[in-house]
């Protein structure tokens, strides 16, 4: 019955494509230029050694990754043809094309991914992607066997997008320093795009590699990541047409302007896998704050529904849990803490706080991140009067410049911080950090800066992250954000309103859930 | 015969501020500039008490555009907070600022120039090198690092604009002390004993105060200025609702909402042109030439 329901959904899945096909797209047009827009600035392009998405986008395009995932949470082969995990799930056998080359014409084998593995497990910001690998085996040239200490489920996500990039060893094995390695500017992968220019802070140049390992692809000659100083800039031109694709798009003001432009699409797909949750952070340290109660409270106190609509326009959704909604691990049906003002000063007055003489029961001070206003100092001027409704006094305060908000909260010095934080596809990879009680590392960033401890969280996160059964493994995460969502170390709020603006002649628009950090060896220009 | 003796009576003199008020009252754009300060400050100081709007409250929908409501006459900000409201109380903290960062401006101007001029050679010397090494530094970008170094309050602000733009008075008070301590006047107070700080701030300073005042009126216009150029790049203190505030925080939804940056913007425009007329008129008044006719 599963089956077949799966085949049903296929089906239809694909009917789908194919109407949507014949409604808006001829054949795929072959060459041309895509000019992408991005204010994201990257130092190297060596996504093996370096997170985010300044790097990720031109990354996925110069670096094949063994595996890709489509709309759909499903792997699909890419540079592995096929993949086998063992019932244990301790190891997965990689089954790589023959005849996959690297822009520099030599082959691609099992032991570059051998080595690719060891530089990212050893260099990667994100430490557990693959920190439980044990060795990878290399039986022959094109059959990779990567085993791991104990079952490692997110790994199949870990080797797509820019997360794995497969790099040539005959290169990088030189025994420079991988984070410095002057390669990183001037890279050699295998993916559908190889490195023509790098101009950094203005532009990187991508051609299309003539010996692409999916034949007939990439439709397109050039990508252009041009890059404008900030989004008022970006905007015009996108407006003005002198670029084809803006992706990572959040200015909500923006958007609404840009929707009434006919030249061009806009769309909230392709953001799935990042996950971006604004939240608001407690320091569950603080005097007033380690009580549970005040920090649920807080959470009863906010509107969601103002920031998402109000605020943002609409183009926001609201998060309420630890896992955002498009992910087959999020938990819909945890406590929302639905607006309700009286059951926020009742559960105050139960804390043992009651209102004083001037209406308030106690000041705290808010932090946001500076520069990203709609989504940080916005929200944080909000919560001001809305607390004060609850009898709390909110001061905020303003940080000049990202390293000293990060300073701040990094160091725990801090009572409620407006914070980004990325789910980054598979919850071991951006999610457990926030909550392991052995993730709290004062002076880093991103980090478990809330001092958020409980042990059966740590427990269940553990079993989900070595769970291979996707029902059950879904299970546990409900069951540990269930007790997140109750202990409250953060506020949710809203998940960031990121979209693609693209013009209408862009063809197969990426909308995977890695969207532009995914090959865009099937995006096409329509002449 | 008597001879009625009518003694000769010196007329008292006028007092030097009576006379510049003779001379102010008779300029038309002074006056009207004396009148649009009063009027901003009596609405800054009573103002709150009687349109009883907190300015951080949210009212009313977002962006609503003025005469809309009776809610926000003025119409809401980005987050639904009364323009009017804001725009009466931000006064306080605008004011407040220009003020303090032009007192500051003036004393330590008035002091350095003071001792330059004064005893020139090397003090002179010293405190010139140091007048220069402030006047070289673009003035915004220094106030930006220093308000960027200790945080965004009102009195960090105030404190920045105050040590960015303290040269050009330094300048002026050190040519008056050059020019007057060289007068009669001053050498006979030297001569019956005078020590030289009595000279300094008794006998040279009230005959260099002219100027002075001058340049302090405008030091407030260019301060208040100052605050509202720092609040544009976002520099200024979110816990006190101020023109600045206003005008750095609606400056994104300029394109789609001009009254959030516009009205507050008209605030700031009409008390700088106050500052200026009277600082016109006091220039004026102060000006012996004028003076008798």
């Amino acid at each position: 019955m599963i089956k077949l329901s799966r085949l049903l959904t296929g089906s239809a899945l694909i009917a789908s494509i194919f109407m949507s096909t014949a409604l808006f797209a001829q054949e795929p047009v072959k060459g041309g230029t895509l000019v992408i827009g991005s204010t994201q600035k990257p130092r190297h392009l060596n996504p093996a050694v370096q997170s985010g998405i300044a790097t990720a986008v031109p990354g996925a395009q110069i670096f094949a990754t063994p595996l890709r995932f489509d709309a759909e949470w499903n792997p699909q082969p890419y540079l592995a043809e096929s993949w086998k995990v063992s019932d244990d799930g301790k190891s997965i056998t990689l089954q790589l094309r023959a005849g996959a080359k690297f822009h520099d014409g030599k082959p691609i084998t099992s032991r570059d991914v051998a080595f690719s593995v060891k530089t990212v497990k050893e260099n990667h910001p994100f430490k557990t992607m693959f920190a439980p690998v044990s060795s990878v085996d290399t039986p022959d040239d094109l059959t990779a066997i990567i085993n791991f200490e104990s079952a490692h489920p997110a790994a199949l996500l870990a080797m797509s997008s820019a997360l794995l990039p497969i790099l040539p060893e005959h290169i990088y094995g030189d025994g420079q320093d991988p984070k410095s390695h002057p390669a990183n500017n001037n890279t050699v992968g295998s993916g559908p795009f190889m490195l023509s220019e790098f101009k950094p802070g203005e532009h990187i140049i991508l051609k299309k590699n003539p010996d692409y390992f999916i034949d007939g692809q990439p439709y397109l000659d050039r990508i252009i990541i041009k890059n404008y100083k900030d989004v008022t800039s970006l905007v015009l031109a996108t407006d003005k047409g002198e670029v084809d694709m803006a992706p990572f798009m959040t200015s909500t003001r923006d958007l609404a302007r840009l929707k009434k432009n006919d030249d061009l699409e806009i769309t909230n797909k392709g953001y799935a896998a990042v996950g971006p949750v604004n939240w608001l952070a407690f320091n569950t340290k603080h005097d007033i704050l380690k009580d549970k109660k005040v920090r649920q409270a807080i959470a009863y106190a906010i509107d969601r529904d103002f920031i998402v609509n109000a605020l943002h326009g609409g183009f926001s959704s609201p998060v309420t849990g630890p896992i955002v909604s498009g992910s087959p691990f999020a938990a819909p049906d945890v406590n929302t803490y639905a607006l309700d003002l009286d059951k926020a000063n009742a559960l105050l007055d139960e804390a043992g706080y009651p209102v004083g003489d001037d209406g308030t029961r106690f000041t705290l001070k808010l932090d946001y991140i500076p520069g990203f206003a709609e989504m940080q100092k916005t929200v944080a001027e909000y919560l001001r009067p809305q607390l004060k409704k609850a009898g709390i006094n909110v001061e905020l305060r303003a940080s000049p410049d990202f390293p000293t908000w990060a300073k701040r909260v990094g160091g725990h010095d801090f009572d409620m911080s407006m914070d980004i934080v990325f789910n980054w596809g598979d919850p071991v990879i951006g999610v457990h950090r926030t909550y392991l009680c052995n993730n709290i590392r004062p002076g880093v960033i991103w980090s478990n800066t809330q001092s958020y401890c409980n042990e059966k969280v740590d427990a269940l996160l553990e079993q989900a992250g070595v769970e291979t059964d996707k029902a059950k493994r879904a299970e546990f995460y409900r069951q540990a954000q269930a007790l997140i969502v109750d202990d409250a170390p953060l506020a949710f709020i809203n998940e960031l309103p990121y979209h693609t603006i693209y013009n209408k002649k862009v063809g197969n628009a990426p909308v995977t859930i890695w969207g532009t950090m995914a090959p865009l060896d099937d995006v096409y220009k329509a002449q | 015969m008597t001879i009625a003796e009518t003694p000769h009576m010196e007329p008292r003199p006028e007092h030097p501020a009576a006379q510049a008020w003779r001379v102010f009252r008779t300029r038309p754009a002074a006056l009207f500039g004396l009148l649009l300060l009063v009027v901003i400050g009596v609405v800054s100081i009573i103002g709150p008490s009687v349109y009883a709007v907190d300015p951080f409250e949210i009212v009313w929908a977002p962006l609503t555009a003025p005469f809309q409501t009776p809610t926000a006459p003025l119409g809401t900000d980005y987050l639904g907070r009364d323009i009017l409201a804001g725009l009466i109380i931000g006064g306080r903290a605008t004011l407040l600022v220009g003020l303090t960062a032009a007192l500051i401006t003036v004393s330590i101007g008035i002091f350095i120039g003071a001792f330059s001029g004064y005893y020139q050679g090397w003090v002179d010397d010293v405190f010139m090198r140091i007048t220069e090494f402030f006047q070289v530094l673009p003035p915004l970008l220094f106030a930006m690092v220093l308000v960027t170094l200790f945080s965004p309050s009102l009195v960090v602000i105030a404190l920045s604009i105050g040590i960015v733009s303290w040269p050009a008075t330094a300048r002026l008070a050190r040519a008056e002390f050059m020019r007057i301590r060289g007068l009669e006047y001053v050498s006979a107070g030297r001569s019956i004993g005078a020590r030289n700080g009595r000279l300094i701030w008794r006998v040279i300073l009230p005959n260099a105060l002219a100027p002075l005042i001058v340049s302090a009126t405008l030091t407030i216009g260019i301060a208040i200025l100052f605050e509202a150029g720092l609040s544009f790049l976002g520099l200024s203190d979110p816990n006190v609702m101020s023109w600045g505030l206003m005008i750095g925080g609606g400056r994104q939804y300029i394109l789609d909402a001009w009254w959030v940056v516009t009205l507050p913007g008209v605030m700031i425009f009409m008390t700088v042109l106050g500052v200026s007329l009277v600082g016109d008129g006091l220039n004026d008044a102060f000006n012996p030439k004028l003076r008798d006719r």
